[in-house]
């Protein structure tokens, strides 16, 4: 059963082996002219503005956090909203426990302060 | 009734739990919740003998339920209670006689330090003899054997400010462990070849069984657990010296109740005793040769407690002896009579040493007139156990004797006989010289208070008609439930009957003429036979026997085996020791605090296990 | 395809567990933060309705949505061993929470979110079912392991677990998804007819040995277990015993699943696996946790043993294996909760983990010391403690399977632990307490729930016929489809 995976091994000695004989042949051709702009963090070419290891506030997190969840209940709302006059009452009832559930970790987000800018 | 017999154990369990846990602060509490669960569980066993004489029960058909405790492939070990006849004898007796020491204690320990742990200590003790009783299997005996070998450990230690306590308990402990080890190695055999505990099954296989070599082998092993607990000789020093416990422990452990749990195994496992004639034999001779030894002893000690501790080794012989011969009838009856008699004697005694804080006979002497219900309870046990017509001990003993002598152990009859006589003798001897004579001077005894004289009032009316349930006056007695195979009603010898009494009253009217009259001088006797009274009093040397060669031998084994200990094993075992320390605190070292070397033991413990996986010789492809 | 089953009277547990973490947090919500005590005894009420309510569905055999969800005695009485954790440890965090905690609401409904994952690990019949329960318990253990806010140890923990936690999981779904790739099914019992059809490939191996590895963190065995002591030692109290028992316990149940009914034609593969971690996880345990220090790293490393232990009844793969392990962890809740109620009672009084403070403790609260020694005893295998009638079977079970040297190292590995047990021990009774030693109070809910634990654990040891005949009987339905 092995000779069948001998291909694949091959496979990845060669990935493995590939990118090191260009990233040496590159380095060993080039040309070194460094320049202070050249060196500069790219920034989707933009000028850079102070050091770039700054910390994000955590609030950007907790926004994140809130709008994903009601991403994900979208995801599940779509096919429901189309589908649901044919689907029988116990999944309509569903979606109301699924909304519910997400309406109580919004609220508690809410309260919590999660939706204030401090 | 019979359906709770469960419960008879569990209440005493209970008893010691609630009182070590809960109230121990509350002295007289802790008396009474002892004494109100043996009263429930007593009241219980009454039950259940009333269903018995109703026929709720018999030695062919016994009640018996369980739970399996431990179930395994190969190994089920069961929790049950067995409910015969012969429990249910058991059963009453021992929690009759618990409970009027438990009473009796109330009087006798009053004042004491340790008032509510004795009384915890008394309800463990009475649980595990309990649970002894109604086990249906070898191992949950054993199980309690072990427990009440420990409370008796316990209680022979109360005093344990006392050295010579602390040295009785020491040996008491250790001499039992001999007969522990034979039993256990014997149930295991058992188990081996028959794969069961149960009494039940092994009486069902046992007969079927062949071997007779194995089964001597497993008899005999077991056998030596009764010889350590019920006193017989060679592994009998320990009774006398187990006497420095409190009076009423000696009544309840060591004349009463746990000494005979070793006549009670041998009673259970009659049919393993029976099925080759050998070890029947040694059983018999065991039996009847402790029975002299310990009388011949008890002519000439003067301890009060010890006297009667001889006695009861000597009566225990008897018992043996009797289930040797093959009586299972007899040596239960004698059991259960002896039990109130002997009972009735350590309180008694107990009475006096309350009364006199001497334990000295000679010391003592004309209580008649202050201590009378002393005085005449004392002497209805005394006439009990030496067999005077138509007291207790008349019936039980007449019964051995006549088992003896049909049976055709003539040797052992004979020998039975001369015990009778010598009983008779010492027991009227501490008798007289107690409660008769001058009274020292400076002896201020009084009457003990009523918690202590009601229960000898009560012993010594069961030891004068107890006899009457096992005597050939009438048609169904004792003999009509408890027996082996089918019932022996016991038919009157008349000749044995008048020797007996007899001999017992020769006894008495020769202790009389010495120690109540005087006309023979005690002190030209022992001068004519100095060297036999010599070797009596010091227990036929085998104390110091042992003594000897625990010092001389064993030591010298020991020292050996020390320096072999101490240099090589102990080396070996401190090297592994030190090695596993060491190896500790290097290991230790591997739990660096830091994340990325935590994350990378764990990738590389993955690639490793793959790159192993990977070699077929490992169970890899 | 057939008719979904969907009979959602059989998830009642489940529902009944989210919906009290629900009303959990949202009475959080509504309640003031300073009269919260409440919020923690409604939990453990809530927590033992749901226990007794569980009870009725003892011996309940039947599928969810076409074998993707199971409800059987195995993880009933796994989902029973969750809940009853979870109430002693709620109750062992009253205290405990009130000093050091901040948010009581939100701690209690995290249990019992974690609680619910567990569970459904324990129910799962799919992989991907599975790896959600997984990730529910994970994720809420995380948050609860750095519940210490101003704690920087308690922090450390989190942030050690997280990244560790996410890395196993990334490990475990590797091995799911090889699984899948190579069976075309993530329905347990679909992988078992797939695999016997199409027999066993490199690939299928590869993915067992992430599968297993991914377990192996979760049940931490070593060398898997390498992020357990710190993040023990770090997290809260309760949180520690939560993990060491519940999530270690949910592990198995999971492992049991997959290894023992998706993966029975790789045993010969996964066996010589489980031996290696059995050996390595005994011996190093063991050896590791006598030079501690600290009560709690002790009690995790002594955790990391048990785990050893439990992995035995994998190997045995037997019935007689099964029950025994379902046994012990039965009786390893109460002996190692115990023992860490015990640490949380003494921390709440002197706010030491450090054994060297134990000393004298026996006479500074003799019920303190009492429960902490016979757990540690019974842990260690003395009879006629629990522990010793857990061994007995799971030592019996591999002996039955021929691997007489495996539990030879066992006993020998288990009377090293005596030592390192009996080294607190030592300290508790023989040693005197400082002067300044006050004796310490333990709350009247922490008493009630160390006597029950103790009970039990005598129980267990000196009459286990109930409790092994209910773990064999389950055991016995486990290997019937």
């Amino acid at each position: 059963m092995l000779q069948q995976y001998a291909g694949i091994g091959v496979f990845f000695l060669v990935a493995a082996i590939f990118p090191i004989i260009a990233i040496g042949a590159a380095w060993l051709v080039r040309p070194k002219k460094p320049s202070r702009v050249k060196l500069d963090t790219y920034e989707c070419g933009l000028e850079t503005q102070g050091p770039t290891w700054v910390q994000f506030k955590v609030g950007y997190f907790l926004y994140a956090l809130v709008f994903l969840i009601f991403d994900i209940e979208t995801v599940f709302l779509y096919p429901w909203a189309v589908q649901f006059q044919v689907l029988p009452l116990f999944a309509f009832v569903e979606m109301f426990i699924f909304i519910g559930i997400l309406a109580v970790g919004l609220w508690y987000a809410w309260k919590e302060g999660a939706l204030e800018w401090k | 009734m019979i359906e709770n017999a469960w419960l008879i154990p569990v209440l005493p369990a209970v008893a010691f739990v609630v009182i070590v846990f809960l109230i121990r602060q509350f002295k007289m509490l802790s008396a009474l919740t002892a004494i109100a669960a043996m009263a429930v569980s007593f009241i219980i066993s009454v039950g259940i003998v009333w269903e018995i004489i109703q026929g709720g029960a018999t030695m062919k058909k016994p009640v018996e339920y369980f739970v399996n405790w431990l179930d395994l492939p190969g190994l089920n070990i069961q929790a049950g209670i067995l409910i015969d006849p012969l429990a249910a004898a058991m059963l009453f007796v021992v929690t009759f006689v618990a409970l009027l020491v438990m009473i009796y204690s109330v009087g006798y320990m009053h004042g004491d330090p340790g008032f509510s742990v004795f009384f915890s200590y008394l309800s463990l003790f009475s649980a595990s003899m309990l649970g002894l009783v109604v086990a249906n299997n070898y191992f949950q005996m054993f199980f309690f054997w072990e427990l009440v070998g420990l409370c008796s450990y316990l209680l022979i230690g109360y005093y344990f400010h006392k050295p010579s306590a602390v040295q009785a308990n020491k040996k008491a402990f250790i001499t039992n462990r001999w007969g522990d080890f034979g039993f256990m190695l014997g149930i295991f055999f058992l188990f081996l070849v028959f794969g069961t505990f149960n009494f039940g099954e092994l009486a069902k296989a046992i007969p079927k069984y062949d071997n007779v070599a194995f089964l001597t082998l497993a008899g005999i092993l077991v056998f030596i657990g009764p010889i350590a607990k019920s006193a017989q000789f060679p592994l009998h020093v320990w009774l006398p010296d187990a006497m420095e416990g409190p009076t009423p422990v000696s009544a309840l452990i060591h004349a009463a109740t746990m000494v005979a749990a070793g006549v009670y195994l041998v009673a259970r496992g009659f049919v393993l005793f029976h099925s080759v004639e050998t070890v029947a034999l040694v059983v018999a001779w065991v039996g009847g040769l402790s029975a002299l030894i310990a009388a011949t002893i008890a002519l000439v000690q003067d301890d009060c407690k010890r006297i009667m501790a001889f006695s009861t080794m000597s009566q225990l012989g008897y018992m043996l002896m009797a289930l040797g011969v093959g009586s299972l009838t007899a040596g239960m009856f004698h059991l259960t009579t002896h039990a109130f008699f002997k009972a009735l004697m350590f309180l008694a005694a107990g009475s006096v040493i309350h009364a006199t804080h001497k334990q000295n006979i000679f010391e003592m002497g004309g209580l008649r007139k202050s201590m009378p219900i002393t005085t005449w309870t004392t002497v209805i046990g005394a006439l009990a156990l030496a067999g005077i017509f138509p007291l207790a001990g008349f019936w039980s003993k007449d019964e051995i004797l006549v088992a003896a002598y049909t049976e055709g152990a003539y040797a052992l009859f004979g020998l039975a006989s001369l015990v009778a006589f010598m009983t008779a003798f010492y027991m009227f001897r501490m008798v007289f010289v107690v409660f008769w004579g001058d009274e020292p001077e400076g002896q201020h005894a009084h009457e003990s208070p009523l918690t202590m004289t009601i229960p000898l009032i009560i012993l010594a009316f069961f030891s004068i008609f107890s006899g009457f349930i096992g005597s050939p006056l009438v048609e169904t007695g004792f003999f009509s439930y408890v027996y082996y195979k089918y019932p022996h009603p016991p038919e009157p010898n008349y000749m044995i009957m008048i020797s007996s009494t007899v001999l017992a009253l020769a006894g008495i009217g020769l202790a009389w003429l010495i120690y109540g009259k005087k006309s023979i001088s005690a002190e030209a006797l022992k001068q004519r036979f100095q060297p036999i009274h010599t070797l009596l009093y010091n227990k036929f040397y085998i104390d110091e026997l042992y003594l000897w060669l625990f010092d001389k031998v064993m030591l010298n084994i020991s020292t050996a085996f020390n320096w072999n200990d101490r240099h090589i094993v102990d080396g070996i075992f401190d090297g592994i020791g030190d090695l596993t320390r060491a190896a500790g605190a290097r290991l230790r070292f591997i739990h660096t605090g830091s994340l990325q070397n935590y994350a990378l033991v764990i990738f590389a413990a993955v690639v490793i296990i793959m790159l192993w996986m990977a070699v077929p010789a490992l169970g890899g492809i | 395809m057939n008719q979904l089953q969907m009979d959602f009277n059989l998830l009642t547990v489940e529902i009944l567990m989210a919906t009290l973490g629900l009303v959990v947090l949202v009475l959080g919500l509504l309640i003031p933060k300073n009269q919260s005590r409440g919020i923690a005894y409604f939990t453990t009420i809530g927590l033992v309705a749901i226990l007794l309510y569980s009870v009725t569905m003892q011996w309940t055999k039947a599928e969810f949505l076409n074998g993707m969800y199971l409800i059987d005695p195995f993880s009933t009485l796994f989902k029973q061993i969750f809940l009853l954790t979870a109430i002693l440890v709620s109750v062992g965090s009253y205290q405990f929470m009130e000093k050091y905690g901040h948010n009581q609401a939100e701690y209690y409904s995290l249990m019992v979110f974690a609680t619910l994952g567990m569970m459904v690990m324990a129910s799962a019949g799919d992989l991907i079912t599975l790896y959600i329960g997984l990730e529910l318990m994970t994720i809420s253990l995380c948050v609860l392991t750095c519940f210490r806010l101003r704690d920087a140890k308690s922090s450390e923990a989190g942030i050690k677990y997280i990244i560790l936690g996410a890395m196993s999981s990334a490990i475990m779904l590797y091995g799911l998804s090889l699984v899948y790739g190579m069976t075309r099914t993530t329905v347990i019992a679909e992988i078992a007819a797939a695999i016997a059809l199409d027999g066993v490939s490199p690939l299928l191996l590869l993915g067992l040995v992430f599968l297993v590895a991914g377990f192996a963190f979760k049940i931490s065995a070593v060398p898997f277990h390498i992020w357990a002591p710190d993040i023990y030692e770090g997290a809260p109290t309760p949180v520690t015993a939560f993990l060491a028992v519940a999530s270690k316990a949910a592990g198995f149940a999971a492992m049991m699943r997959v290894l023992l009914i998706a993966l029975p034609d790789l045993f010969v593969h996964w066996n010589v696996m489980i031996v290696g971690l059995t050996v390595l996880t005994v011996v190093l345990a063991n050896l590791v946790a006598i030079p501690q220090t600290n009560i709690k790293r002790l009690l995790a490393f002594s955790g990391v043993g048990q785990a050893g232990y439990l992995l035995l009844g994998i190997v045995a793969f037997t019935q007689l294996g099964v029950g025994a392990v379902l046994f012990h962890t039965l009786f390893y809740v109460f002996a190692n909760v115990a023992a860490f109620m015990v640490v949380i009672a003494f921390y709440n009084e002197t706010g030491s983990d450090e054994i060297r403070d134990y000393t004298g403790l026996a006479v500074r609260s003799p019920l303190l010391a009492a429960v902490l020694l016979f757990s540690m005893l019974s842990m260690a295998g003395i009879p006629p403690l629990a522990g010793f009638v857990s061994k007995f079977y799971l030592f019996t079970a591999v002996i039955d399977q021929g691997y007489v040297w495996l539990a030879l190292i066992s006993v020998l590995m288990s009377m090293v632990s005596v030592y390192y047990y009996l080294i607190v021990a030592k300290v508790m009774y023989i040693g005197k307490p400082a002067d300044d030693a006050k004796p310490i109070k333990v709350s009247s809910g922490l008493q009630i729930a160390l006597i029950l634990c103790l009970v039990m654990i005598f129980a267990f040891g000196i009459y286990p016929a109930p409790f092994t005949d209910l773990a064999m009987n389950v055991a016995n339905t486990f290997f019937t489809p």
